[in-house]
């Protein structure tokens, strides 16, 4: 198997601490495939039992909508990985790909993976120990967003200025960085309830309320000016004596 | 001394029917005689809180202002008529009647067409105090400046002017307040309906007082189930501990009080 593949596991986040002798082995098993334009690499439900880099070329994860129509999830080009959870937890595909062109895969069997980690337990080690520092770093970001509820549920948004930066980084690292994504989400939400408060508060603030003093007499003199308002006035006072009279 | 009430706001929106509607109704419950009479002749709307459409309505104000009939006969009895809805069943027995403009839209356009004699409604609504020995008559205006506003502003002895917190009907509100100091009018009372959530009481209504020379008798809140509810019922009287109730409450109060 050629250096461009193990380069190619290395980006994989659990493979990344591995050395290139584990790498070396691991590279042995994969199994390069071609896919045409339109060809379906898996669908929604499937046995999962694979990994998937992308070597060359597209494809896009879909999703049925209810209608039964396919919406578009994401699109995934060279290099990127998909189903890396696969290798582990062998749960149904929760998404179907299907390629946009010709695509290149390189395939990490499960079966295979296994075989390797019994054989070399360093590699279990170091598969291990990436998956705590991942859970490290989410529970980083969970109890960030714990924090930031707290803030939120006071009124206080001052945090969103300074974490914007390293929204954007989270997003950097992975489009299947899950909890990375619930940041996001999580950062688009209190904007938008700061900018519904901001703007209700400005509707409020707006009550510095202005009286246009020339339209003002403009407005009275068209309706004073008139015969008809002339003689009620004259009659105002009459009209409502009479009636007190009357009771 | 029987008083004329009428209540106007600028423009449309400011919940001037159903604040009509509420007042005129604890009025009566306090045990007084009282008239309502729906002068917004070109959107009437003010009966559907008293459970009339178009199948009951029998003669309107538009038949008395054609000469069709007597003011008399345009009397709706309002507590002989109260219908099942909770809020509405409370006025069973009292002293209320309503004198609903027609809904019909070849009767709205004639006498938009056609125009009618101002000073008949003026005698009519005199007429109706006399006859029915009115306490209280409510006059619910149409929006803006016409001349049958004009006209019910001059004969009130209570004008309750609505506003909604904003700048446009501060405008408006202004030019109606000088309108009716200029006509005299002996008791001017600002309402503030519709105040959103947030809005600082205290700094509202320093504003009114600065620019109205006059406090407002109430700010009361945007109510949210009034506006969902369709408002086909007397809001006040089926939920009264919903703030903007209590609020109707303490200015049909200050009307009772008003000697």
């Amino acid at each position: 198997m050629d250096q461009e593949t193990i380069s190619q596991l290395k980006n994989i986040d659990w493979f990344d601490e591995l050395s290139d002798d584990m790498l070396a082995g691991l590279a042995q098993k994969i199994l390069k495939r071609t896919l045409k334009k339109d060809e379906v690499l898996f669908q929604k439900g499937d046995e999962g039992n694979s990994l998937f880099i992308i070597n060359s070329g597209w494809v896009k994860v879909i999703a049925r909508d209810t209608q039964g129509s396919d919406i578009v999830l994401n699109q995934v080009g060279a290099g990127e990985i998909i189903g890396e959870m696969a290798l582990l937890d062998n749960e149904p595909r929760s998404a179907g790909v299907v390629a946009l062109e010709k695509t290149e895969v390189l395939e990490l069997k499960r079966v295979d993976f296994m075989e390797i980690l019994k054989q070399q337990p360093d590699l279990a080690l170091s598969v291990i120990r990436n998956f705590s520092s991942r859970m490290r770093y989410n529970t980083s970001y969970i109890e960030k967003i714990t924090e930031m509820s707290k803030r939120v549920a006071k009124g206080d948004y001052s945090f969103i200025g300074e974490t914007q930066a390293s929204q954007k980084g989270i997003k950097q690292v992975s489009d299947q960085d899950k909890i990375g994504q619930l940041l996001a989400e999580f950062f688009a939400m209190v904007q938008g309830v700061k900018s519904r408060e901001d703007d209700l508060k400005n509707q409020v603030e707006k009550l510095t309320l202005q009286i246009d003093e020339s339209q003002l007499k403009e407005e009275l003199d068209e309706i004073t000016g008139t015969d008809f308002y002339v003689k009620l006035k004259d009659q105002a006072k009459k009209l409502r004596e009479q009636r007190l009279d009357n009771k | 001394m029987g008083k004329i009430v009428s209540i106007h706001s600028f423009r449309g929106g400011t919940g001037k029917s159903n604040s009509t509607a509420n007042l005129a109704a604890h009025v009566a419950l306090a045990g007084k005689r009282v008239g309502v009479v729906d002068t917004d002749i070109q959107s009437p709307g003010i009966h559907v809180l008293f459970g009339l459409d178009e199948s009951s309505m029998g003669k309107t104000l538009n038949d008395f202002l054609n000469g069709k009939c007597e003011i008399k006969d345009v009397a709706f009895n309002i507590g002989e008529n109260v219908g099942s809805d909770e809020g509405r069943a409370q006025l069973a027995g009292k002293d209320i009647w309503l004198f609903p403009s027609s809904i019909r839209g070849s009767d709205i356009s004639q006498i938009l067409r056609k125009g009618y004699d101002v000073n008949l409604l003026n005698t009519g609504l005199q007429t109706l105090m006399k006859e029915f020995d009115l306490d209280y008559l409510f006059i619910d205006t149409h929006p803006g400046l016409n001349e049958e506003t004009l006209l019910s502003i001059a004969i009130s002895d209570v004008l309750i002017i609505i506003l909604r917190p904003d700048n446009q009907d501060f405008q408006g509100t202004a030019v109606t307040v000088h309108i009716a100091r200029s006509l005299d009018v002996p008791n001017l009372l600002l309402m503030v309906n519709k105040a959103v959530p947030g809005t600082d009481l205290d700094d509202l209504t320093k504003q009114i007082e600065a620019a109205f020379k006059t406090s407002p008798i109430g700010i009361l809140p945007l109510n949210f189930e009034l506006a969902s509810n369709g408002s086909k019922d007397l809001f006040s009287l089926s939920n009264p501990e919903h703030d903007w109730s209590k609020g109707i409450r303490k200015i049909a109060e200050v009307i009772l009080s008003i000697p």
